[in-house]
């Protein structure tokens, strides 16, 4: 098993506040790593910078043998990374079909003026591409809101459908910024499914931010553990739940 | 025949995806254009000048600006700026270019492009500068265009008085009117071409916004950020827009000059009429294209309602002074009340009739 | 190379500018407090000072118009804020935005319908009897030997104003509770509610005092360029200066109006001849403005817009 993604010596300063402070990891390719820790710790800003949406003043992240400090998102979406992110950033002005469709635009090459026209490669593209996020609507249970605008939707399926649009992408890597945030527990349970069955069955690597420590210790075959933009704890979710400082990080011990 | 919804079901994504799903609604379009080409035609000269002609200008225009700024959520205020390229184009092509490769149908294309150019060039800022700051950009296009027009003699042909009329000639385009023995200058005939152009690009635009291309669009409207980290180019669906935006605008500018006034005056392109369309396209609502057209139809006749009105029943009491004020008053207030009441204008509002519609008797 | 003249086309220009600032400083007002951009800025001069000269004109003496055109405006924010603006509350800036670009027509269309569609000149000396409004200009090069230029006076006296308006402008806004709550309620609505502070008293605050604002601008304009619809164009010019500066800044409103007016004066004699044409002050401003946004996209002073994703 190798690496898929290597984060070494990562710092990133906002001004005069260190949101990292020299962070490595590993995560091996078709695992699940769950990074963890109080709030501020630096867990979504550890996120953006694997994707390239900051840009750290030192340190690389070297993802499928590639080592760079900065990445372009684009680029990072063309390389097979996928994400979601913490407060949703669905389209508001579109339907949960279309929110996922958008998903695919890597797969569509036809040209505007054909897709004007609705003519040849654009209806042709549009079929197939319908197929494969209908395939993905049907994995996630969300047939019957197909068409709703997703302004109109509550918020945990909102965090499906955009599950969803990471997923459609066929991603190598999927970066999940606490997916199950403000879900109830029956929402959890099937969201925690969901990417179990996108990881065992696809094989897709997954990074996610998450709170629940049920969930962290039931699905993730690895565990960082943040704390004030440092990483203080790193391995298998026993040896992690079982670290001194990981305890005290999250009992609030005054450092 | 009843008009039923229920029991539509479709077998494949291509019927998913039709304009028209409803056999119904098919026949209706059929009727329709027929109506359009067969007998629409027929009417007086009056009408199809003053009323249908124009608005299918307008209307065009607020599709363009509708492209721009309600489905891409890039504010514009540069309408009539390009406009005015696409009726400058036009006539110039006409002009200058040899009779046996430019005809007005060709001329409208080209003029289109070189909007839809000049588009992209104002439209570079957008990349840097977002929100009301872009603004600046849009209004900087008005003003230059209208600006270089009117320092450069050359493209009106040296005409002293600032305003050119179109020579009969530039409407026979391939010997038509000679082949088939109609006044091309006329009217029916222009209205002809107006109506086809229209239909045609608002068939595009209706098949964009479904498009990938048309999703892409929203989505640098609603979440630009995740748009870029999903892969899509901002920049490059800003410029598109721009351009395919302008494009229509231009060709609105021509059909403008050319169907309808029968002039080439840099009058009609003022700031004005770039405020004209954004009311037209915000009372029909943003983002919906048949609202674009509900938009214009309502704006531009009412104006010619509230003069008839005063001059028959009110014996010509207003002057075009009252007219224009109070007409301002109106929008002004109607804008307003809409904002308030409906913000999805028109478009929102038929959606909600229809819902209703469907529903009733039953309130709910 | 004059520089006497280039010095007298400078100074003009910073006059120039100050009228500018005038206007933008209501623009800035508005949108510092509420995110609204209000397009009607400039159909709030016209009326203003529409109301006030028709007053004038009619023999109601100088301190009495302008007290009861300040009233006008008054009422007039209040029941803007009121009837407009809070039932779109909850509705997002762009809507906002349209709501004054109907208002701006609205009052285009109200004002001369109520008053009506004349120039009306106006010359505010002959109302106050201060010696810096006499339309006489002054010689700088009595008071500083080598300094040939003319100044009008006039002009002095509306950067006097200006210049005071901006100092209590920006005292308010930093130094006073109110300012606070204003700075407060421009970052967040839903926010400042949560906390307690009074929407609605703020706003009617906000677009009262914006209304006597663009009364004094009006006036000052009006002196310029007479009372008419031709104000509104004027006005428009406002947008590349507020623009420039940052939407949220009043110190910005006032170096914008500067750098325009400059700009705007130098372009026109120097550059002229470069494009051609006359009336490139048409579309200069403008342009100095898009370049300037590119390489600032939130203009001088304005707040950089940080998305947190």
């Amino acid at each position: 098993m190798t690496d898929i993604l290597k984060v070494e010596n990562v710092t990133l300063t906002f001004g005069g506040v260190k949101a990292i402070t020299d962070i490595s990891f590993n995560v091996r390719e078709g695992e699940i790593c769950a990074v963890i820790g109080p709030n501020g710790a630096g867990k979504s800003s550890m996120l953006n910078v694997i994707n390239g949406v900051y840009l750290p003043q030192i340190g690389t992240v070297t993802y499928d043998g590639v080592e760079r400090r900065t990445i372009n998102p684009r680029d990072a979406a063309i390389a097979g990374m996928a994400r979601t992110f913490q407060n949703i950033a669905l389209f508001q002005g579109m339907t949960v079909l279309e929110n996922i469709m958008t998903g695919r635009n890597l797969f569509m090459k036809s040209s505007w003026l054909e897709q004007g026209l609705n003519i040849g490669r654009a209806r042709k593209e549009e079929k197939e591409n319908r197929l494969a996020v209908e395939k993905v609507i049907k994995f996630l249970q969300i047939e019957s809101i197909r068409k709703t605008p997703v302004s109109k939707l509550p918020y945990g399926l909102q965090k499906r459908v955009e599950l969803g649009r990471a997923l459609v992408a066929e991603p190598k890597i999927l970066l999940l910024d606490e997916p199950m945030a403000g879900m109830n527990l029956e929402e959890k349970a099937d969201m925690s499914c969901f990417i179990l069955e996108i990881n065992k069955e696809q094989g897709i690597t997954t990074v996610m931010i998450e709170h629940d420590m049920g969930v962290v210790m039931d699905i993730s075959d690895h565990v960082v553990v943040l704390d004030y933009g440092k990483k203080i704890g790193d391995g298998t979710p026993s040896e992690v739940m079982s670290n001194q400082d990981v305890i005290d990080a999250y009992l609030g011990v005054s450092h | 025949m009843i008009y039923r919804e229920t029991g539509n079901f479709v077998t494949n994504y291509f019927k998913d995806r039709e304009i028209f799903p409803l056999k119904f609604d098919k026949i209706i379009v059929i009727i329709g254009l027929l109506f359009l080409y067969l007998y629409v035609p027929t009417t007086s000269e009056y009408t199809l000048s003053a009323h249908v002609v124009p608005i299918l200008a307008v209307g065009l225009a607020t599709v363009g600006l509708n492209i721009l700024t309600g489905l891409t959520g890039q504010l514009s205020l540069g309408t009539a700026g390009f406009m005015c390229v696409g009726a400058f184009s036009t006539y110039n092509l006409m002009l200058r270019m040899p009779e046996d490769f430019m005809s007005l149908p060709v001329a409208l294309l080209f003029s289109g492009i070189f909007a839809g150019i000049v588009g992209v060039i104002f439209g570079l800022p957008a990349i840097r500068i977002k929100g009301f700051y872009l603004l600046v950009s849009t209004l900087a296009a008005q003003y230059f265009v209208w600006w270089f027009f009117n320092s450069y003699a050359w493209f009106l042909n040296y005409e002293t008085s600032g305003v050119v009329a179109i020579p009969p000639k530039m409407y026979d385009y391939w010997g038509l009117g000679n082949l088939l023995g109609i006044d091309m200058q006329g009217y029916p005939a222009r209205y002809v071409l107006a109506l086809t152009v229209c239909l045609a690009l608002t068939y595009f635009a209706k098949n964009l916004l479904r498009s990938n291309t048309g999703r892409n669009f929203m989505s640098v409207r609603d979440r630009d950020i995740a748009a870029s980290v999903m892969g899509i180019s901002v920049p490059r669906t800003k410029l598109l827009a721009f351009f395919v935006s302008c494009f229509y605008c231009g060709v609105a500018g021509g059909l403008y000059s050319f169907c309808y006034i029968g002039n080439v005056d840099l009058m009609i392109y003022e700031i004005d009429r770039s405020f004209t369309i954004l009311f037209m396209l915000i009372i029909g609502g943003l983002g919906s294209i048949s609202g674009s057209w509900l938009g214009a139809i309502f704006v531009y006749e009412f104006l010619i309602v509230f003069t008839w009105v005063g001059d028959t029943i009110f014996q010509g009491a207003f002057n075009t002074a009252v007219v224009e004020n109070v007409s301002n008053m109106v929008y002004g207030v109607f804008i307003i009340a809409l904002l308030i009441r409906e913000p999805g204008g028109f478009a929102a509002l038929w959606a909600t009739t229809k819902q209703k519609l469907r529903m009733w008797p039953y309130p709910h | 190379m004059d520089w006497v003249y280039l010095i007298e086309v400078l100074v003009g220009g910073l006059m120039s500018g100050v009228m500018y600032s005038l206007v933008a400083i209501g623009f800035v007002l508005i949108y510092k407090s509420s995110g609204i951009f209000n397009f009607a800025q400039g159909t709030m001069l016209l009326f203003a000072s529409l109301t006030f000269v028709k007053m004038t004109e009619n023999g109601i003496d100088f301190w009495t118009s302008l007290f009861i055109a300040a009233g006008i405006m008054v009422i007039f924010g209040i029941a803007t804020e009121r009837y407009v603006i809070r039932p779109l509350a909850n509705q997002d800036l762009l809507a906002l935005f349209m709501a004054t670009v109907g208002l701006a027509t609205f009052q285009e269309g109200f004002s001369q319908f109520v008053w009506d569609s004349d120039v009306h000149g106006l010359q505010m000396s002959k109302f106050l009897d201060i010696g810096l409004l006499d339309p006489a200009p002054i010689f700088m090069s009595d008071h500083i030997p080598w300094l040939d230029i003319l100044i009008p006076k006039f002009d002095i006296f509306a950067s006097l104003v200006a210049g005071s308006l901006i100092v209590v402008l920006a005292f308010f806004f930093q130094k006073t509770k109110t300012g606070l709550s204003l700075r407060a309620v421009s970052d967040d609505h839903m926010a400042a509610m949560a906390v307690g502070i009074p929407l609605q008293t703020v706003w009617a605050v906000v677009w009262a005092v914006t209304g006597v604002i663009a009364l004094v601008a009006g006036l000052l304009w009006a002196e310029r360029v007479s009372v008419s619809f031709t104000l509104i164009e004027a006005v428009m010019k406002a947008l590349p200066v507020i623009l420039i500066g940052g939407l949220t800044s009043i110190p910005g409103a006032i170096v914008g109006g500067l750098v325009i007016g400059v700009g705007e004066k130098l372009g026109e004699i120097y550059l002229a001849d470069v494009f051609g044409g006359q009336g490139i002050e048409l579309w200069f401003a403008y342009f100095m403005a898009l370049i300037f946004l590119i390489f600032r996209p939130q203009g001088m002073f304005g707040e950089k817009l940080i998305e947190r994703v």
